[in-house]
């Protein structure tokens, strides 16, 4: 059982450095370097900021890579020292980021450890901490391993299956990141956020039932005037409706499929509703 | 410089102040097509303020024009409709760079007063000359000597800050170095203004770096509160009654492609502030022409007000208005001076918390 617990701990810190290393990366190579300045890099001064995010990521991916591949046997030769060596720093690692996110806690409470780049605003709370030391726990457990094999009965390969659950469970409890991991994969933008071309609300247009209906009335083949207001977009023709001066008005609802299109006809002079007329069921706006 | 030949002839000029009635219409046509009048969306923000009527679309605190003569009790200003005379209030007070009596004002100065009763007479508040720069450092010459950037639509000015005022402005804005925001009250000269007040605190940021805003599960909330602040008028005419947006249309408005000028591209330090970010409140996407009911939560005074132009410097300000109690973050609107007193704003504060409701 301690055994399984201590080699299971190999496997996972390599994914969490590798994990954490890529996030961090595209925010430091980010064209927006601002947001170099997230985590315990905002201790360090303005310029400095990005090069102390690229060095985090480089030792990640070192350590993380390293941890791979001194986890087994390379052909016949033993990897025993450079494996110690590679655990040894991770352990010292986490160390170092405990204090980090510590020191980060009193003198920068309303920031985030930047563990996971974005993901990780929350203020830097004891959870954060307690998983830093988890993994500094777990990077010390990892040295003097032996190389690692595979399970020899599928009883010792559901142990190591259930070591890995429960200390999965343990990080993701242990991790404010998770919670922002749910909303954003349940998040949809609101359609007054939504950016969407004035191309696809005329391709809209021009295959509903409103168009077919006042197409026959306009005088001319381009809008008047086009404009948008939340989930709404607005287009005018000038038009001629038994021999009076009108102005057609398509409002187009901006969702992707389609759309809710309602169309109100206009005396050109005097802004008289002359009719109206919706097509499927409207939304707010 | 914007190129309007490149643009479709429906885009929103936004400096098209010579023909607003396309603009002005938009409103009339949206309630047609959507079977419902603005005005009574607006309801939730209105309650406690009353009705409105078509004066309410019109300046009625507020008269801009040139100061003609000046005594303790009659200001006579050069204005649109002509020569006016004001009496002044007994308590009435007067800014130029400081408060001083109405009496030191100077014949000749540009002023901005407000009237006691809507549409009454009497004035009791009028700022001289006084101007605001906001935006960018892209220079810093010497201690005192900036060139800001204020964004596309309002191009560069020179700020000198006065010698008098550099300790305030310097403990609210520790960093007057280029790439970083700037946002000051001061005295208009010929070519310059001379900063006098830090309209706010500096963000801690690099302009263009403003945190990202919350997201937002289902629709925007409305009304937003926040932060709403004044701008010079520029090109538009002095007594409009509008507000600059901070988030117009990306396709059709300012932030279209046509209109970005090339000199951003160059610039280390210039920032686009339509390529920023959404800045630290989420706004809907609206257009030139739509209107917005906003409330002076400090004065609790209501207006209905257009979308006259593009406001998306406020962007970059992730800021909070203190004038009374601590607003919510971010810049919501950019009015013009005469709106901002018209809402009972004070324009040496430079802002006021603000309520909008955008269902307009």
């Amino acid at each position: 059982m301690l055994t399984a617990l201590r080699e299971v701990q190999i496997p996972l810190l390599a994914v969490l450095l590798l994990g954490g290393c890529t996030v961090k990366a595209r925010r430091a190579l980010s064209p927006r370097p601002g947001t170099a300045g997230m985590g315990p890099t905002g201790l360090f001064l303005l310029r400095l900021r990005r090069p102390v995010m690229i060095i985090m990521f480089v030792t990640e991916l070192s350590l993380g890579l390293g941890l791979a591949a001194t986890a087994g046997r390379i052909g016949d030769v033993s990897v025993r020292v450079p494996a110690t060596i590679v655990r040894t720093a991770t352990a010292l690692f986490f160390l170092i980021a405990v204090g980090a996110l510590n020191e980060m806690r009193q003198r920068r409470p309303d920031s985030g450890c930047g563990c996971f780049g974005e993901l990780s605003d929350t203020p830097i709370g004891l959870r954060t901490i307690a998983r830093s030391v988890l993994l500094a726990a777990s990077a010390v457990a990892t040295i003097g391993v032996p190389p690692l094999r595979m399970p020899s009965s599928s009883a010792e390969a559901e142990l190591w299956l259930a070591v890995l659950a429960f200390e999965l469970a343990l990080i993701a409890f242990l991790s404010p990141e998770l919670g922002e991991i749910l909303v954003r994969l349940g998040y949809s933008e609101p359609c007054e956020l939504r950016r969407l071309p004035v191309g696809r609300t005329m391709s809209a247009l021009y295959s509903s039932s409103q168009w077919r209906k006042y197409a026959a009335q306009l005088s001319t083949a381009e809008p008047v005037d086009v404009w948008r207001e939340g989930c709404w977009r607005f287009v005018v023709y000038p038009g001629i409706m038994r021999g009076r001066r009108v102005d057609i008005v398509f409002a187009v609802y901006l969702q992707a499929r389609r759309p809710a299109i309602r169309a109100a006809v206009l005396d050109a002079d005097t802004d008289e509703v002359l009719g109206w007329a919706e097509a499927r069921k409207s939304a707010v706006i | 410089m914007r190129h309007l030949a490149d643009m479709p002839r429906w885009g929103d000029d936004v400096t098209d102040f010579a023909s607003p009635a396309r603009f002005a219409r938009r409103p009339r046509l949206k309630a047609a097509v959507l079977g419902r009048s603005d005005e009574s969306d607006l309801s939730p923000i209105t309650a406690s303020n009353g009705g409105i009527g078509p004066a309410e679309r019109s300046l009625v605190y507020t008269v801009t024009g040139r100061i003609l003569d000046v005594s303790p009790h009659i200001l006579v200003l050069q204005t649109a409709r002509g020569e006016q005379r004001f009496p002044l209030a007994a308590s009435a007070e007067a800014w130029r760079g400081g408060s001083i009596s109405p009496a030191a004002l100077r014949p000749g100065d540009h002023a901005i007063v407000r009237r006691s009763l809507p549409g009454g007479p009497v004035v009791d508040r009028i700022w001289a000359e006084v101007g605001r720069v906001t935006g960018t450092i892209i220079e810093r010459a010497g201690p005192a000597r900036l060139l800001v950037d204020e964004g596309p639509a309002k191009g560069r000015r020179i700020v000198m800050i006065a010698p008098e005022a550099t300790r305030r402005i310097q403990v609210r804005f520790p960093r007057l170095e280029p790439g970083y925001l700037v946002d000051v009250i001061g005295l208009k000269h010929d070519g310059f203004l001379k900063a006098l007040i830090p309209a706010t605190s500096q963000p801690p940021y690099r302009a263009g770096h403003a945190p990202a805003p919350p997201m937002v599960s289902g629709h925007i909330p409305d009304p937003v509160s926040g932060t709403a602040v004044w701008h010079e008028p520029g090109e538009e005419p002095e007594s409009l009654l509008g507000l600059a947006y901070p988030a117009l249309d990306p396709e059709t408005s300012c932030e279209h492609g046509a209109f970005m000028p090339s000199s951003y591209a160059g610039d280390r330090h210039a920032v686009d502030p339509h390529a920023a970010g959404p800045g630290c409140v989420r706004l809907p996407y609206l257009s030139v022409g739509s209107l917005l009911r906003l409330r002076n939560d400090c004065t609790e005074r209501t207006r209905l007000v257009p979308v006259t132009s593009c406001g998306a410097t406020a962007r970059l300000f992730c800021d909070r208005c203190v004038t009374c109690g601590t607003s919510r973050k971010g810049r919501i609107a950019d009015l013009t001076m005469a709106t901002f007193v018209e809402l009972g704003g004070a324009l040496e504060v430079g802002c006021f918390n603000a309520t909008m409701m955008i269902g307009g």
